[in-house]
């Protein structure tokens, strides 16, 4: 009974498991051949998303490469012509400013200005010593004066001598008759040269109103254009010193703007050496953009087997390829850190 | 009269950083965007000093020093090697090939003036 349930058993798991094998065998059939439709399905994908995706990229990669080049280009030139700029607008300024320091305009203005102040001096002064001639000349008048005085003096003496003699003329009688008539010619004389010393005294008189009159306008003259020298002479003073104020005010402006001018220009200087980043950028870019482009190159080449199924990618060439096109330290640092090393200092090496 | 410089680099900003710093000492600047385009301004004039990248496209700079050596007018020129390039090889060609100078990228515009002004005056 037992040994017929153990045969029965066996019977039923014998064809439960012919069955259950049977069954597994033709799903197995089944499940291969969706696999291989999957895997050609999955190759197809790689070889389409390549063939599309990758061009995309890399257009992409180069519009943007070639938008970055033009932007840099065009910004560094706009630097390159600010640079240009400050420099003429500083060497203007500093040609200014060496004229304003080395006895420049106002130097020279203050300078001619004094000529001219010192022009008038010198007239003044030779006014004034014409001055003190017509001051002698009216002393010399007085002297004049004095001797026509002194000369009528000596005549009214001679005509008093004159009388006297033909006083003892007459006395003497016939012997001094000659006498007589010599002493009335003497008499005759000393009244003429009174009247000469008379004339003479008006004259002086005359001459003298006269050279005081002068004098005294000539004073009047030599006073008033002593003041205008005087204040011309202040006026000149006071508006070269104003000026000088206004230059130095203009000197110290211009020193500020200059130093603005040299670190604005050392600045932008600066930032146009840095704009050579675009360089280093677009190269790497170039290169990422060429291994992009060899990608659909490189699923063409994975030849398919009898199968049809390809054989696998070679990463390690594409990879390969990309590193050898590689021309900066940085390239490598940045393949393998995601980060690139910092950019080394320029090196000049003569041969 | 100044002496002409002719730059040759295929990227603009490098061509105005060169022309910038070299007009500023008074020198005449010529640019070219590859070693083709620079032999074509090479022809009928007078160039004192070329500065040249290396990698460019049409024609790598290591290949222009060759080609401007080869010309009678140029053969004595001098010829600065600009570039990112970091491999001891490629420096090796172009000391090679004719270069006098060999000055890496970026460079400060007074390295570049002093390279030049070693070679040739203003």
């Amino acid at each position: 009974m037992l040994e017929s349930l153990l045969v029965l058993l066996a019977l039923v798991a014998g064809a439960a498991a012919g069955a259950w094998f049977g069954r597994r065998s033709a799903r197995g059939r089944t499940d291969a051949v969706a696999v291989h439709r999957d895997a050609l399905r999955f190759q197809d994908s790689v070889g389409e998303l390549a063939s599309t995706i990758a061009p995309v990229w890399a257009n992409q990669i180069a519009s943007s490469r070639s938008q970055m080049e033009d932007a840099v280009g065009a910004v560094t030139a706009e630097f390159g012509q600010i640079v240009e700029n400050l420099d003429t607008v500083l060497a203007s300024s500093s040609a200014a400013l060496e004229d304003g320091r080395g006895g420049g305009a106002l130097e020279r203005g203050r300078h001619r200005l004094g000529n001219v102040v010192s022009t008038l001096d010198d007239a003044l002064r030779s006014k004034r010593a014409a001055l003190g001639d017509l001051e002698r000349l009216l002393e010399l008048n007085q002297e004049l004066k004095q001797m026509t005085a002194e000369v009528a003096q000596i005549a009214a003496q001679t005509n008093l001598l004159a009388l006297n003699a033909s006083i003892e003329a007459a006395r003497a009688g016939a012997a001094g008759a000659g006498f007589g008539i010599v002493a009335l010619e003497v008499r005759q004389l000393a009244d003429r040269s009174f009247q000469t010393s008379e004339r003479m005294a008006q004259r002086v008189d005359g001459i003298g109103s006269a050279i005081t009159s002068t004098l005294s306008r000539a004073e009047g003259d030599a006073e008033r254009e002593g003041v205008a020298v005087a204040r011309a002479n202040a006026e000149v003073s006071e508006v070269l010193d104003d000026l000088d104020v206004v230059f130095s005010g203009l000197r110290h402006s211009s020193d500020e703007l200059e130093r603005a001018a040299v670190g604005i220009r050392g600045g932008v200087s600066q930032a146009i050496v840095n704009l050579q980043f675009q360089d280093r950028i677009g190269q790497v870019l170039g290169h990422v953009k060429d291994s992009i482009e060899q990608l659909p190159v490189l699923v063409d080449r994975a030849e398919p087997d009898a199968t049809g199924i390809r054989r696998p990618l070679d990463g390690q060439r594409l990879l390969g390829d990309l590193t050898a096109a590689y021309t900066m330290h940085q390239e490598r640092d940045a393949q393998h850190a995601g980060v690139a090393a910092a950019v080394p200092e320029s090196e000049i090496t003569f041969f | 009269m100044s002496k002409t410089i002719l730059v040759v680099d295929d990227s603009a900003s490098v061509r105005q950083v060169v022309t910038i710093a070299l007009r500023g000492a008074g020198y005449e600047v010529l640019a070219a965007t590859d070693g083709q385009d620079a032999l074509r301004q090479l022809d009928g004039r007078r160039v004192h000093l070329i500065v040249s990248d290396v990698n460019m496209p049409n024609m790598d700079g290591i290949t222009l020093v060759g080609e401007v050596k080869k010309l009678p007018a140029y053969k004595f020129t001098p010829i600065i090697m600009l570039t990112t390039e970091s491999q001891e090889e490629k420096k090796r060609q172009a000391q090679a090939a004719g270069a006098k100078a060999w000055v890496t990228k970026p460079f400060q515009p007074a390295q570049m003036l002093a390279a030049v002004q070693k070679l040739i005056a203003p």
